[in-house]
């Protein structure tokens, strides 16, 4: 079955729970029936807040096959980010009731619910609405309705399939959801058919159902006692101490070397009237097209062995702005840090004049005892010719 | 058998070692056979080549085991059995081939062939003796038909083409059973498989020794491989006295056995299940030196199948689509098992299947349904080649079980990364691992890598370069980027940057594989999320190689990366230049031998801890040991280094930067006219330098005579070149100039190099005004400069005594600028005396992808032509030490370049020198450890391994040379690709740990042989700063040190 829509149709619909998740900017987010992880994978991209996400799957090869799409990239360490990140995969299944899955801010069901039988639909639909209970569900199916567009179509859209509704149908059990369970829903869909067929609904339709009580139930920090876990991963971010703390200071002390060498080349060029004086190409010394806000423009000084790089200065990079906000918290952020050297006050970063001595090539040691004894050595004589064979005609 | 220890064959002894016996002691005089085009091509008689040798070696459990389990009933009637012996035996060197027709004539089918060594036991004389008639019954006979090819038809050509493994030569002993691959071989040249060997190797008689039957069965292929006779001797005679007769016997089972020429009309339609069998290792095992225990960083890996099944998959209708392909075959798991390898018509399971299995599929479009038939076609070993790749893919799936991250071919623990904030960039460990089948058997070979990743993206550097230079910021960023490797945000991809695109911007709009067109801002927004911040940026390309997917789809075209979303990896170049940067750097990279096994241990606890990484490798039979190979190697002798009149054997440590300065050199050039420039800033530094120049000459034997000073106003380009200029122009006689910078200026040394070498040839020496500024180091700086100053001029410092007359040792290199833009550079070197003292240099500049051998040809003519001026004779032996050559080149190497350069020789008249091409290859894998007393450590200069972990197609070796400082012990690895010089393991071991003493700017061994060092420091120069060829006066002097 060759879809006629562009962009693809599944594509459309990872799409309208990406343009949710802009919109409402859920933090806990749960997949049911994510199989390949595609969803996941996407919204792992444009997280808009996402803290935890998970996927549950009955099926675990899947899961297990496709788990690594989920770790973090390199960039991921390179470039942690702002906010947390915790993705999970469990295995279960969507009629079973699982503690972990309490709480959760948005669920969504991509094209599963066609693949239960009835009976298992009421089910999933206690378990999902009643139980877990989550702040907004987003349910896509096909639309029967639709099916006669479809091109080749006989039966339904998939062998696996156990029922296709039309509208009606899945508005009626929709509507019915509401009632139960206190929620409130609104209908739309992806792949809208052209010209005189509008009228026969999306391709796909989805209700979008939002808990009319919000009042939040307590997120049950459980060990899932009927799921089984599959994959962990907890990306890397600033909201981790260690890491913004480790990040912040390789910045500061990245800047206020910069700024130290910067100061040490003027110095060099100002005792030196070599007007030819050689220097190096530029990455060495650049300046930082930044315009130093003028409040914080403190001279780089030096006293005794030490060159004194204003703390004011290293804050005005704007890498080390965007990871401070005030110049208060940035002193109080350095002056726990044994890495960093900064006078009692706090204002200025110590850094030596100079390195510490370049080790040349070490001179050899005296001991160093090398045999001189003249004509010992290999007291054969060798032949390889001859050891080689008679051949050598000469 | 221990895979974890590889029998060592005994303590090497001469008596084992067939070929180290003169040939008198064989009582056979070395006839010469009937040549057709002499050249050394021939084996004379009855040794076997070295390099074509074969090894006692390490049998390694799995051939002996699979071939037992193989072998039919010798009863059987079998193929191709000899019907005619046309032999005339009387011919030395052929004394033992065969020349059987065969039944049916195969045109142009090159199949194995088939090669049945001659039963010879090299070992005990009298054990032989006793052991022949046994041997007789068990072994079948030599068996090869080859249609004499006319008279000066390259039989070496041929041979070739016999080639029985894809990829492997006859010649060196590739297995004779089971495989085949067509070779190219030429049309007059229709050999038969006729097969046997199985029973050579299974010896199912208990007083035949495995070893015994291994080596002598090495034997049998060695008078094959190389000796390029008209009448083919294919199985050796044995030494001494036994006399092989070999009379046909009835054939092991040919049925099991390869044959893999179609099968004749009329024989049953039945099709043939081949079963690999395992070749022979290759004579290279040397004994000189004294043995100690070596660890490499290959880890035994067991095979618990008994054999990898492979099918053929057809479908019926065919079935164009793979994905449909794969789809179909993944409905009949219940037959094939959950554990395949399938690449759309290649079937590998590690269960037998019936020989034939029809299926049925579905094919869902139309609903047609379709017959899969699955047919064995072969029975491969475990260990066979054809599984490594997917043995390979097993374990990047262990890798990720285990949390590495994939960065380019190596996995990376981002848990354990190294963050060096000062110079904003991370260092990730891991490791490089593959599975090889070497000739120890199949290894996990683990290399502890380290990948430097940058926080900058390039638009980040792309901004400080801008701050930094707006006039030449293009030229600045291609210089930067271009050759560097970036890898993206947004996955784990690595690309090479070969150029950059300024006229586009991220608003530009490129197409998607579906057809639609957006631009790449909304690209990355739509797909990642990820808002383009500058959109002004110029794109990065990257042109991948072209390759095909399977599928036939031709991948090409460009990739465009945004400088925004790509991070830099590697170390920065202005980092490079820092030492002291580069020492925070190599501190963590630079892991010693404890270490370094310390984190191979650590990945096969964490491989072997984890059930579902066990499980995943039990798919397929496979278990990684947990423990590190530790096997013997041999240290070789120390050397004596001879100076003018001193002479001393090196001492441990390989370092004889003493004695250099106290004795004097072998030969010196007087300085009596020599000139030094030098800013007015260094005029202290210069008079300094040149006062303790004539200080510390006296001891060296150099004598120096008072310079021309020439003192500049400042230290511009221009004023040094049109002062050095100008100084040559008044003063014709200096002998050389040598100049005293500020600072590292590419610039300025380039320039004067160009001004030196090119344009008014004259020896220069370019020295950084640091390196002489420390007062208590300038003595031992003087001494340095001037010992290589000595060496510019025509001196010589020192030399090792090479036992071989008139013999000639070349080292090749290239240079590639990484750009790719130029062209790439061959530094050429020959010596030209016995002493080695005297070398010829050349430089030849290529097109990319011209090929090398272009430019060598003339170079070794005008090598040989001042060979002669010299000595008046042409060199006999020719060693050729050629750097810069990969796995997969090996085989250009040897079918393309060795015979042009045979056909170089040929424009001599009767001129046909031996001949050793080495292949040098210094970036590889392979970490060598000292072991003793359960302790990992580095190994002593001159250690060697020769066995184990060498690759079983060629006669090759790893020696570590040089003495280590920092890091771990990266050997060299030498493969000698041809070698009819005769030049025993043993030979080619000590000749290269000799040439590796020989490099005179450093008193000590270094990693390579001395004239690949002095090559590669040529192609450097000539590529890096000269940009053209040097002057061909400069060519006897070593002017590029």
């Amino acid at each position: 079955m060759t879809t006629p829509f562009s962009p693809p149709l599944y594509m459309q619909r990872y799409q309208f729970v990406i343009d949710y998740v802009k919109t409402y900017r859920p933090k806990k987010v749960i997949d049911f029936g994510c199989a390949g992880c595609c969803l996941l994978k996407k919204l792992k991209f444009h997280r808009n807040g996402i803290q935890l996400l998970v996927g549950v799957d009955i099926n675990s090869v899947v899961l297990l096959k496709r788990m690594h799409t989920l770790a973090p990239l390199v960039s991921d360490y390179l470039q942690p980010s702002d906010g947390p990140l915790t993705i999970e995969l469990y295995q279960g299944s969507v009629t079973e009731r699982e503690p972990c899955t309490r709480g959760f801010d948005l669920l969504t069901c991509v094209e599963l619910i066609e693949h239960l039988e009835l009976a298992e639909v009421e089910r999933f639909t206690e378990v999902v609405f009643g139980y877990m209970a989550p702040g907004a569900v987003i349910v896509t199916t096909p639309n029967a309705e639709f099916n006669p567009l479809l091109p080749g179509l006989r039966g339904f859209r998939n062998y696996d399939h156990k029922f296709e509704w039309t509208r009606a149908e899945f508005q009626t059990w929709a509507n019915r959801v509401c009632q139960e369970y206190g929620y409130s829903v609104h209908f739309t869909g992806v792949g809208e058919a052209v010209g005189h067929w509008r009228d026969v609904g999306f391709c796909t339709q989805i209700a979008v159902f939002q808990r009319i009580n919000q009042a939040v139930s307590n997120a049950e920090l459980l060990e899932p006692s009927v799921y089984r876990l599959v994959y962990k991963v907890v990306y890397p971010s600033l909201s981790d101490n260690n890491i913004y703390q480790r990040t912040l200071v390789n910045e500061v002390l990245y800047e206020a070397q910069h700024l130290r060498q910067e100061w040490l080349r003027k110095m060099n060029m100002d005792s030196n009237n070599n007007a030819h004086f050689y220097a190096p190409p530029l990455m060495d010394v650049f300046h930082h097209g930044v315009e130093v806000d003028a409040r914080y423009w403190q001279p780089v000084y030096q006293q005794g062995g030490t060159v004194c790089v204003p703390l004011a200065r290293v804050w005005s990079s704007p890498r080390v702005r965007a990871l401070c906000g005030s110049l208060q918290r940035l002193r109080e952020e350095l002056v726990v840090d044994a890495r960093v050297r900064m006078s009692a006050d706090g204002t200025v970063l110590n850094l030596p004049v100079y390195d510490e001595e370049e080790e040349a090539e070490e001179e050899k040691d005296e001991e160093e005892n090398v045999k001189t004894v003249s004509g010992i050595g290999n007291n054969m004589e060798e032949d390889w010719d001859r050891d080689l064979g008679s051949y050598e005609s000469v | 058998m221990d895979p974890k220890r590889p029998p060592y064959p005994g303590p090497p002894g001469v008596t084992r070692i067939p070929w180290m016996q003169s040939v008198e002691d064989q009582g056979q005089p070395p006839d010469q056979p009937p040549l057709g085009r002499a050249r050394g091509l021939v084996l004379p008689k009855d040794e076997p080549l070295p390099g074509r040798g074969r090894a006692l070696g390490v049998p390694g459990e799995m051939p002996v085991r699979f071939g037992r389990g193989i072998t039919q009933p010798v009863s059987e009637p079998s193929v191709g059995i000899p019907r005619g012996v046309r032999l005339p035996i009387e011919e030395g060197a052929f004394g033992r081939g065969f020349l059987l027709p065969t039944p049916e004539p195969t045109v142009g089918m090159g199949r194995g062939t088939a090669v049945g060594p001659v039963p010879t036991l090299a070992i005990e004389k009298s054990d032989v003796k006793g052991k022949m008639p046994d041997l007789q019954t068990e072994l079948a006979p030599a068996i090869a038909k080859v249609e004499a090819p006319g008279p000066g038809s390259s039989l070496v050509s041929m041979f070739r083409g016999l080639g029985i493994e894809p990829g492997k030569t006859w010649g060196r002993g590739s297995t004779p059973i089971g495989r085949g691959a067509a070779g190219d071989m030429g049309a007059d040249v229709q050999p038969k498989p006729a097969i046997v060997g199985a029973a050579a190797l299974t010896p199912q008689r208990e007083e035949t020794r495995l070893e015994e039957s291994l080596s002598f069965l090495g034997r049998g292929f060695v008078g094959v491989g190389r000796a390029a006779l008209p009448h083919m001797s294919v199985s050796r005679g044995p030494i001494g006295p036994v006399s092989p007769i070999p009379v046909p016997f009835s054939l092991p089972s040919a049925t099991s056995v390869s044959e893999e020429a179609p099968i004749p009309p009329g024989t049953p339609p039945k099709v043939e299940v081949k079963i690999e069998t395992v070749k022979e290792p290759l004579q290279k095992m040397g004994t000189k030196g004294s043995p100690v225990s070596i660890g490499s960083n290959y880890i035994p890996i067991c095979c618990k199948n008994d054999a990898v099944f492979q099918y053929h998959v057809t479908f019926n209708p065919n079935v164009e689509s793979l994905g449909m392909r794969f789809g179909m075959m993944k409905e009949h798991r219940p037959t094939t098992g959950e554990v395949v390898a399938f690449d759309g018509s290649i079937l590998y399971l590690p269960k037998r299947l019936e020989e034939v299995v029809h299926l049925k599929a579905e094919r869902k479009t139309d609903n047609q349904e379709i017959d899969i038939k699955i047919q064995l076609t072969k029975i491969l070993p475990p260990s066979s080649d054809l599984c490594i790749p997917f043995y390979n893919v097993v374990l990047r799936r262990v890798m990720k079980l285990l949390g590495l991250k994939l960065v380019g071919r190596n996995h990376y623990d981002p848990n354990a990364v190294v963050i060096l904030g000062k110079h904003r960039l991370q260092v990730w460990p891991g490791y490089s691992t593959s599975i090889k089948h070497t000739d120890g058997g199949l290894y996990l070979v683990v290399d502890v890598s380290h990948k430097v990743l940058r926080n900058d993206s390039v638009l980040d550097v792309m901004n400080l370069i801008y701050q930094g230079s707006r006039e030449s910021f293009q030229d600045e960023c291609t210089k930067e980027f271009v050759g560097s490797i970036v890898i993206t945000r947004y996955n784990n991809r690595t690309y090479r940057i070969d150029d950059i695109e300024w006229s586009k911007s991220p608003k530009d709009t490129f197409t998607l594989a579906d057809g639609t067109v957006t631009t790449f801002v909304d690209y990355y927004r739509k797909n990642y999320g990820i808002t383009i911040k500058e959109l002004d940026q110029p794109l990065l390309i990257h042109r991948p190689k072209e390759r095909s997917k399977p599928g036939g789809k031709v991948i090409t075209g460009e990739i465009l990366l945004l400088p925004e979303l790509s991070f830099m990896t590697g170390i920065p170049e202005k980092m490079r230049k820092d030492f002291k940067a580069m020492k925070d750097l190599t501190m963590h990279i630079n892991v010693g031998a404890e270490q370094h096994t310390q984190s191979l241990k650590q990945l096969l606890h964490n491989i072997n801890s984890n059930n579902e990484a066990v499980s995943e490798l039990a798919r397929w039979g496979l278990s990684i040991s947990q423990e590190i190979l530790v096997t013997q190697g041999r240290t070789l002798p120390s050397e004596t280094i001879c100076l003018h009149s001193a002479s001393f054997v090196t001492s441990p440590s390989v370092d004889w930067s003493r004695e250099v300065v106290r004795d004097p050199s072998i030969s010196t050039v007087p300085l009596n006219c020599w000139a030094v420039f030098y800013p007015r800033r260094a005029t202290d530094q210069a008079e300094e330098l040149v006062s303790t120049f004539t200080r510390v000459a006296g001891p060296m034997g150099i004598r120096i005579e008072r310079p021309i000073r020439v003192e500049l106003r400042d230290d511009r380009t221009e004023t040094f070149v049109k002062s050095i200029h100008s100084q040559l122009t008044s003063e014709p006689r200096v002998q050389l100039v040598v100049c005293i910078m500020t600072g590292n200026r590419d610039d300025l040394y380039s320039a004067i190099k160009k001004l030196c070498c090119i344009q008014s040839p004259v020896p220069s020496q370019a020295i950084n005004v640091r390196t002489i500024s420390q007062p208590q180091k300038l003595r031992s700086v003087a001494q340095k400069i001037l010992l290589q100053i000595n060496c510019k001029l025509g001196g010589e410092l020192w030399t090792v005594n090479v036992p071989l007359k008139y013999l000639m040792v070349i080292g090749v290199d290239v240079h590639h600028d990484v750009s790719k833009k130029s062209r790439s550079v061959m530094g050429f070197v020959a010596s030209l005396n016995s002493m080695l003292t005297k070398w010829y240099s050349r430089v030849t500049f290529q097109m990319p992808h011209e090929e090398i051998i272009n430019g060598f040809r003339v170079c070794l003519l005008a090598a040989l032509q001042k060979y002669y001026e010299v000595n008046h004779a042409f060199p006999e032996k020719i060693v050729i030490y050629r750097d810069g050559v990969s796995d997969g080149q090996l085989k250009t190497v040897e079918l393309y370049e060795i015979p042009q350069v045979l056909k170089c020789f040929e424009t001599i008249p009767n001129y046909e020198p031996k001949l050793a091409f080495i292949v040098v290859q210094k970036r590889i894998s392979t970490t060598l450890y000292s072991y003793g007393s359960d302790h990992f450590g580095t190994p002593s200069p001159g250690t060697v391994l020769d066995h184990t972990v060498t690759n079983r197609d060629w006669v090759d070796f790893y020696l570590m040379a040089h003495s280590i400082r920092q890091g771990c012990g990266l050997p060299t690895h030498y493969i000698a690709v041809y070698n009819t010089a005769n030049l025993t393991p043993d030979h080619l071991q000590r000749l290269t740990f000799k040439m590796c003493h020989l490099y005179w700017n450093w008193p000590g061994t270094i990693r390579v042989p001395a004239p690949c060092k002095y090559a590669h420091k040529l192609a450097f120069l000539s590529g890096q700063y000269l940009h053209s060829e040097p002057a061909i006066q400069l060519s006897e002097k070593l002017f590029f040190l």
